[in-house]
Formats: structure tokens, sequence, C-alpha cells
């Protein structure tokens, strides 16, 4: 099925309740099941706070709220807002280093009077929007001049966030630009010499680091030389994660968590008092949900309708798969601890804020879809 | 917007799917590595997280167990186990710490000096944990802190057990004392079985019945946070409290000896003829064993060891002296059995012996004129004595007081007992290391014959020798232990006496001989104990005095205390039932008769009585 641009403006909207309210029902489902398993653990990894579990559930309303408004907008007024957003938050990033708001010795935040928040954020949306809209309005492949400013476009923002320094936040942005870049079908050498820049980059990355990141790379490749000190994180989540065998202790019953040996058990290292408490058949069904919604949001993707709503669907889904496997593998041990939260479960607002919205983007580019006239 | 035609959407779908295709893929691979270390983690290494889960969270507490009761044989309490309270705080219950200190230094119930300690104590500990303020408060200071507790929240009483001995320095030899467990004691005792909390046995009783006394510890198994908090308990074994003793001592006769013998040096032992079992063991000077037990300063512990009197030292068992005269009875009976002594034939006594040879005469205390055996018991003839060396030889002489367990341990059930010496020319060859020392000569048959020269016994083997003569050969082996009561259980075992030694091939009528000598010297005119007891007192006895240096020095009234003779004497009542064997030893006594006879007396006064 090929249809013009042109056309699609004369189709009329698909029928249907999840149409009219451009709720994407598969999706919504997941999500549900995903903020309840986010309840379940925030009040055990509380040692059961029920204000630690209301104020959850209030950043989820929030969050689903958030949603819920994004999807009325067609994928067409993301496009055109894209740039708009990217430009304020490149000079809110560029405020932040300027004037921004330390705390724990990072910079990231920016006080505007009523509120401080972080524009690096909200530059986790404005990222896929303007780099799908730049790709989506050239030919493809993308030439070599358009990759270039895609790059430019992508690393500007990136360097600006890795400088607060927040190196975690700062590589999924740039993956979330870098990924649309590669899915317009940028051509194999260029991309094989990305990888070899990126690898030739790393030395110089490594010593313009802050010390904080280098020891948290260095405890990554062997906990166990300081057990008590950068390494104690990752080696309670371990065990954590590794007592909780094949069923889990239970609920509530998580030691490792209810004693207080795990650290950020409610937010980065949540995934960990899961595992403990329900084992490896319970986050499989969790990794499972993931999937599920990750798969939904490539389906979305091979099925929209134009190539910015393609571009952004997929980037959407993958960047999310990106957090969810950056947390499991930081819990885990696979990667060095970077600060990144479980999606939809750790508790945070900002991040779950951000993401409903990417969230609801994606399921707006399903629910405006325009059905061809039989 | 731009248009694009419907050739190059179709391209660039083509190049899209195929994008997703391997974007897809990489998802796949990088959920499959999760998954794998998910399964490594948690299935393949799970027991291992889960052992290390554990060690995180469950702490062990082991409950000392509480330490058996020691009682006398009429189930008079020796030892027992005492609340002492001592004042603990808990310091982040606590608003000003400071200030709440300073409150108790004021009120008196924590001393100033200790203050220093006490914030360093509280610095060095998790907050919640609890420090102790002061580990023995006095009634007092009960009071005074009841008084005023509602401003000391935070602050409590707390009760531990401690050893305390009712009977402090009456018992002490016996019963031994506690203390903190060293890691000397480790190397002797089973350290699993112990927490480190209680006290263990170091001397006597306490520490050579220590595996019975201390029962075993139980445990409680804790849940703990991260910082050592207890959460919650898992479970618990009680510990199985030790052992309780009934000894064979008799307080009362104690508590007599005791008093009789507290402004002297020296000791009593006195022993059950027919069992073996010790009821008095006295050694003064004595020491407070609760001041032991509660634990010293290194000063104070030092004044007690550099003190000249030894009063740590257990002269009853280890107390080594001459036997002097005391010996008499067993080499009369030796000389009767071994047919050197015709009990009839009166032997002259001009007060002193002489040996070919040798120009100094072996003088007598006194002239005593013609003796038989009978009347050189009752008075006390050396020259009698002396001569009867001679007849028999030492060989003769050192074989038959062996039988009498001298110079062997009596393998008494506690410490580390000595066991003297009777000497012959064999003996005196192994001990002695220049050449012409090594050669015995006559005339130390001459004075072993009245208990002096090398020979050494303890009061414990004089005890048992006289319980020999009283039984006429038959004796068991002295104990302190008469029943063991296991708490658990509550059964008391009765030990059995242990009979070591039946000198049965000794005719009657010589026992009896040696026993009318014996009974002579407390009732018949003439007797070195005649008039120190009543008129036909049910005695036997022997008094003895044994010279420390047999220089012509110590002889005459002005001899420096520490080296005056010492006073001895052996004894048992009543004579033809004998129920209990004595010896008695007071250095420095001068004489048996006037320092030791009369601590026999007030014993027996008491006892007979009974």
């Amino acid at each position: 099925m090929i249809v013009n641009n042109k056309d699609i403006f004369s189709l009329k909207p698909s029928e249907g309740l999840q149409q009219r309210l451009h709720i994407d029902f598969p999706l919504l489902l997941a999500f549900m099941a995903i903020f309840m398993i986010s309840l379940t653990a925030i009040y055990s990894a509380s040692n059961g706070s029920i204000d630690a579990v209301v104020n959850q559930g209030i950043k989820i309303l929030i969050s689903i709220s958030a949603m819920a408004v994004i999807v009325q907008f067609s994928p067409l007024s993301y496009a055109r807002a894209g740039p708009w957003l990217y430009f304020l938050c490149l000079v809110m990033l560029v405020l932040v280093l300027v004037i921004g708001e330390t705390r724990n010795g990072a910079t990231r935040w920016l006080n505007i009077g009523i509120i401080s928040f972080q524009p690096s954020e909200l530059m986790k949306i404005a990222m896929p929007l303007m780099i799908a809209r730049y790709i989506s309005r050239g030919a493809l492949p993308p030439d070599v001049s358009s990759v270039a400013l895609s790059i430019t476009i992508v690393l500007i923002p990136s360097y600006l966030i890795m400088q607060e320094p927040d190196l975690g936040t700062s590589i999924l942005i740039a993956f979330s630009g870098l990924v649309v870049i590669f899915l317009s079908g940028l051509k194999k050498r260029y991309l094989a010499l990305a990888f070899t820049l990126f690898f030739a980059y790393l030395p110089f990355m490594w010593s313009s680091i802050h010390p904080f990141q280098k020891k948290r790379v260095l405890s990554f490749l062997n906990p166990e030389s300081d057990p008590l000190g950068s390494g104690y994180h990752l080696i309670q989540s371990k065990i954590a994660i590794g007592s909780g065998g094949l069923f889990g202790k239970g609920w509530l019953n998580s030691t490792q968590g209810q004693l207080d040996f795990l650290p950020e058990r409610t937010t980065d290292f949540i995934f960990a008092i899961l595992a403990e408490e329900f084992g490896f058949l319970g986050v499989s069904l969790l990794i499972g949900i993931y999937l599920f919604i990750i798969g939904r949001g490539i389906m979305i993707a091979i099925n929209a309708q134009d190539l910015f709503s393609r571009l952004l669907a997929s980037s959407i889904s993958l960047t999310f798969f990106v957090y969810v496997f950056v947390n499991i593998a930081m819990t885990t041990g696979l990667l060095p601890v970077v600060g990144v939260p479980l999606p939809l479960i750790s508790s945070g607002g900002t991040s779950m804020v951000t993401i409903m919205i990417g969230l609801g983007m994606l399921m707006s580019v399903q629910t405006h879809r325009r059905l061809v006239e039989k | 917007m731009e248009f694009k035609s419907g050739a190059a959407q179709e391209t660039e779908k083509t190049i899209f799917l195929s994008r997703i295709v391997f974007s897809v893929s990489t998802i796949a691979l990088l959920v499959t590595l999760i998954l794998l270390r998910l399964v490594q983690l948690q299935i393949y290494d799970s027991d291992k997280y889960k052992l290390r889960s554990m060690n995180n969270t469950i702490r062990t507490h082991s409950l000392p167990a509480t330490r058996g009761l020691i009682y006398d044989r009429n189930n008079q309490v020796l030892a027992e186990n005492q609340p002492v309270f001592q004042l603990e705080m808990i310091p982040e219950q606590i608003e000003d710490v400071e200030q709440t200190l300073n409150r108790l230094i004021d009120l008196e119930i924590i001393e100033a000096r200790k203050l220093d300690r006490i914030k360093d104590n509280i610095r060095k500990n998790y907050q919640f944990k609890s420090i102790v303020l002061n580990n023995r408060l006095t009634e007092r200071q009960m009071a005074v802190f009841a008084n005023n507790r509602t401003g000391f929240k935070g602050v409590d009483i707390k009760a531990r057990l401690s050893r305390h001995y009712p009977k402090k320095e009456i018992v002490a030899h016996a019963l031994g004392y506690v203390g903190t467990i060293s890691s000397m004691d480790y190397s002797v005792f089973d350290p699993s079985i112990y927490t480190g909390k209680e006290q263990i046995g170091k001397t006597s009783i306490e520490r050579d019945y220590e595996r019975l006394l201390h029962g075993k510890p139980g445990n409680e198994e804790v849940l703990v946070n991260v910082k050592g908090r207890v959460m919650e308990s898992l479970g618990k074994k009680p510990f199985a409290p030790g052992s309780n003793l009934i000894l064979t001592l008799d307080t009362k006769l104690q508590e007599i000896a005791y008093e009789a013998m507290k402004d002297k040096k020296g000791a009593v032992v006195g022993i059950d003829p027919s069992n073996g079992e010790i009821l008095i063991l006295v050694s003064t000077p004595s020491y407070d064993p609760n001041l032991l037990s509660r634990g010293m300063t290194a000063l104070e512990y030092r004044t007690f060891e550099t003190n000249e009197d030894k009063p740590l030292f257990n002269r009853a068992i280890a107390g080594q002296y001459p036997p002097g005269s005391v010996i008499k009875p067993m080499l009369g009976l030796a000389g009767l059995h071994l047919g050197f002594i015709d009990p009839t034939k009166y032997e002259p006594c001009d007060g002193a012996f002489l040996l070919p040879d040798y120009s100094r005469p072996f003088k007598d205390w006194r002239m005593h004129g013609p003796v038989n055996l009978k009347e050189a018991i009752q008075a006390s003839c050396d020259v009698y004595f002396y001569k009867t060396a001679i007849k028999m030889g030492i060989d003769n002489m050192s074989d038959f007081l062996s039988k009498f367990n001298l110079g062997s341990p009596t393998e008494i059930d506690i410490g580390q007992e000595k066991v003297g010496i009777v000497p012959n020319p064999s003996w005196k060859k192994n001990n002695f290391k220049s050449k012409e020392n090594q050669s015995w000569y006559k005339g130390e048959t001459v004075i072993t014959g009245i208990g002096q020269g090398y020979m050494l016994t303890t009061p414990l083997q004089l005890a048992f020798a006289t319980s020999m003569i009283a039984n006429k050969g038959k004796s068991y082996k002295p104990h302190l232990v008469k029943g063991i009561t296991d708490s658990g259980l509550n059964k008391t075992e009765y030990i059995e006496p242990v009979m070591v030694n039946y000198l049965d091939d000794i005719d009657l009528n010589h026992w009896e001989i040696i026993h009318m000598g014996m009974k002579a010297v407390i009732n018949q005119k003439g007797g070195t104990a005649y008039g120190m007891f009543d008129n036909n007192y049910p005695l036997a006895g022997k008094t003895g005095s044994s010279q420390i240096y047999s220089t012509e020095k110590t002889k005459g009234d002005n001899v420096p205390e520490e080296f005056q003779d010492h006073g001895l004497f052996i004894g048992f009542a009543p004579p033809d039932n004998p129920k209990i064997a004595l010896a008695i030893i007071v250095e420095n006594g001068i004489s048996g008769r006037t320092a030791a006879a009369p601590v026999a007396k007030k014993i027996l006064d008491v006892f007979l009585e009974e």
C-alpha cells in the first residue's frame, strides 16, 4: 500500500474507540501492568512506606495524563514543534552550565522560579523529534553533508549534558538521535567510520570524564577489589538478584532490600529487589512486558504512514529498549553503574513523565493513522 | 511537509525495514544476553548468593550458660551466681549525651575519671548499641538512680550474673575462683563451648570441674540490618546450665578450722577415714575469691602475688614440710612389722644418741629414761627412734613409708598437689649433682627416724596417712566432690569411694600398739599433748615439730619467727570407730603441742558433739 503524502489529508480517520480517544489499548494495558509492578516494588523497597507508594501513584497519574494529552496531537504537529523544542532545550542546556543549580556535585537543574527541572530530560523528547524531522525532509539514504549535520545536531546537546556531568543521559540522548540516522539508511561504510571514530575517541573520553565516573567503570571491571567502596552497589545487587533464585523469596521478603544492604533500591537498583522477591520467573515476566511494548512500538513504526512517523516511532521504541537494557545490564553487572533508572518502575518523577510523553508520541503515530478508502 | 514520489517512498521503506530487521536482531541478542546473565545469577550461582545473603543478614548471638552451683555436704551454698547490676546507655535514645553523663557524675553514679573512656566507647560504637557506664552499681547508686530515673531516658540498669562466694576466705583454697577467659584457658578448654562472656574456673574445684560446672551455651539467631541492628529473632536454642556440685566439705568444721588458723600460716586437712571424703581443707593465710572473680586491677593482683605470706598458695595440698615426730607412729609400726622392735623391751634414753665415727651426738629434745615403743610414741622419744632407724636401715624405712603413700600423689581431685620426698640412697643418687653429695650417710638414716632431714610431706599426705593408721591399713582416695547434680535431669550422681590401699598383712596387734601410743599422747601423763584436751578425750594423736634449719643457731629463745620450728599435729577420733583423721601444720608455730593441738581441739570439740 503506497500512499502519497498528499492523500493522507483526504483520508478519514479510522473509526473505533481507540482511534477516537487516540489511545492504543494494547500499549495502555502493558503500561498499567508495568505501573502495578512499580507500585508493588516501591512498597517493598521503601520498607512498606505507604507515603512512597502514594507519591509514586501521583507521579504515575501525572505521567498518564501527560501521555493522554500528548496523544491528542498528530505526529505532524510534533514534526513542526521539533526544531523549536530542540533549540529551546539547547539554550536551556547552555543556561544550566552558566546559572544551573548544583546538587551532589552535578549541575543539572535549571530554576525557573516556580520549579526547577532538568533540561536534559526535555532533550530526551526533543532529540528524536529534531533528527527525525531533519532526516525525513531529504531523500534516503541521506548524503554525507546531511549526515554530518545530523551528527552535529546530536553531538552538541550530548556534549553539553556530559559537561553537567551526566554521562548516562548524555549517551542515551546521543543514542536516540544516532539511531534515527542509522535507521534512515546510513551507508555501511559511514557506519564503519563512525565506529572507528567512536573507539578512537574512547581514550580521550576516559581522560575527560570525572574521577567518580572512572571509579564506577573500574569497579565494574572488578567489583570485589573494593567491596565496601565503589564495588559495594554491584556486589549487593548481585547478591540480591542471585539469592532470589528461580522463584524468588516472595513479596516483602527481600532481605537485601528490607535490611538496607542494597542502596538506591527504589531508584536505580529496583530491578534487584524485584529479582530477589520474584525470582527469575518474575523478572522474565517483566522483561516480557517490556519486550511487548518495544515490539508493539516497532510494529507501529513499520505500519507508520510517513517517514517522520516511522523514524520517530522506531527511535522511541529502540531508545526505550536501551533504557531497559542499560538498567538491567547495570544491576546484573554486565555494564558499569551509570545511574539510569528502570523505565516506568523506578521512583523519580521527571524521567517517568518524559518516557510517557515519548510513548505517548509513539501511540499518536498509531492512533492518528488514516485509512485509505476503498 | 515535502512530498516524495511513490518510488522514493518505496526505497525509503525498504531501507528502513532492513535496518529494523538489524535492530530487532540486536535486541534479540541483547535480551538473550540478559536472560543468560539472569540464569547464571539466579539459577546457576543462586546457592552461592543465597549464602552470601544469609551471611549478610543473620547473626548468631550466643547465650552463656549459667554456671553450676557448689554446695557443701549439708547443702550449704559455697559458690553461687549473683546478679550484678550495671548501668547501660543507648546513645541514640538520648538527646544530650554530654549533659546526661555530667548529671550521672554529679549523682556519683559514674566516676568522673572514667568519662573519657565512656565517651570514646560512644564514639566507636553504633548509636543503637548499649554502652556500659558502670559495671557494678552499689546499692546506694541503684537507689539514687531509681529516684532520678525519669530524667534519664535511654539509660537503664541491666543485670548479669557473676560468681559469688558467700564464705569468702574460709573455703577459698578448696573452691578456687573464676575469672575472665584468657587465651591460655582456650588452650586447655574447647573454645567452641564458650561465648567469651562467661567466667572460667581458674583454680581448684572451679578449674578441675570446669567442664561440669560450665554447662553448654545456647544461641539466638537474629536478623540484622546493614548496620547490625537487630530487627527480629529467628529462633533460640536455650543454654544448658552447668551441673551443680556437692562437696564433701563440712562448712561448720571448715569455719572453725579457719577461725583457729586465720592469724597463723599453715594448713588443716580433715578426712573421713571410712570413705576418703575431705571434711576440712584450710590453708592460711587465705584470700577473698570474690575479689579475684570480679576482676582486680593489675596492681591489686600484684600485691596478692608479691605478698610474702603467699595467700594464693594452697599449703594444704602443695605445701611440703618435714613431718618431724608425727612420722614416729608409722616408723614404729614398720619396726614392729619387720621384727626390729620388741614392744615390751625398754630402751634407755639419756637425751642423746651417739653414732660411731660421728663426733657430735644426735640430741633428743629431753631425757626420757627407759621407754618402750608405746611410751616412745607417747613422750615422743627421739633416741628410741634413732636406734630403731639404725636397726632397720634406710631402705626398710623408705619402703614402709611409701606404703602410706608418702612420696606419691594422693590423686585428690583438685589442683596441683605436691608429692613430698621419702629419701633413700637411690633417691639421693638421682637428685644430687656432685659425687660426694650422692652417697648416703648413716647420720641421715638417724634423722630420718624422727622425720627430719630430706623428708617432706604435704598436709594432705599426712591426713591421708593418718586415715590409714586410723583404719588399720584400709584407705580410700581423698576427694572433695561427693555428688554431681545434672541441672537438666535434676538427678544427683554420687561418687563411690575408691579404695586405694590395704595393708592387710600387718598384725592387728601391731596396729593396736600404735593406737595405744597415740591415745596416750593425748590422755596419759607424759603424753606430749596431755593436758591440752579434756580428760579421756576420744582422740589418738601425735605431735611433732619440724626444724627448718638444723643449725645450733635456731635453738634457744631468741630465734626470728621465720626460723622457728613448724608445729604439727596428726590424730584421729574417736579412736575405736574413727570418723575423722586430721593433719594440722602451723608454720613457725614452735611446737605441735602448743600451736597445732589446740586447733585440733577446737575442731574436735564440735565434731565429736555431733
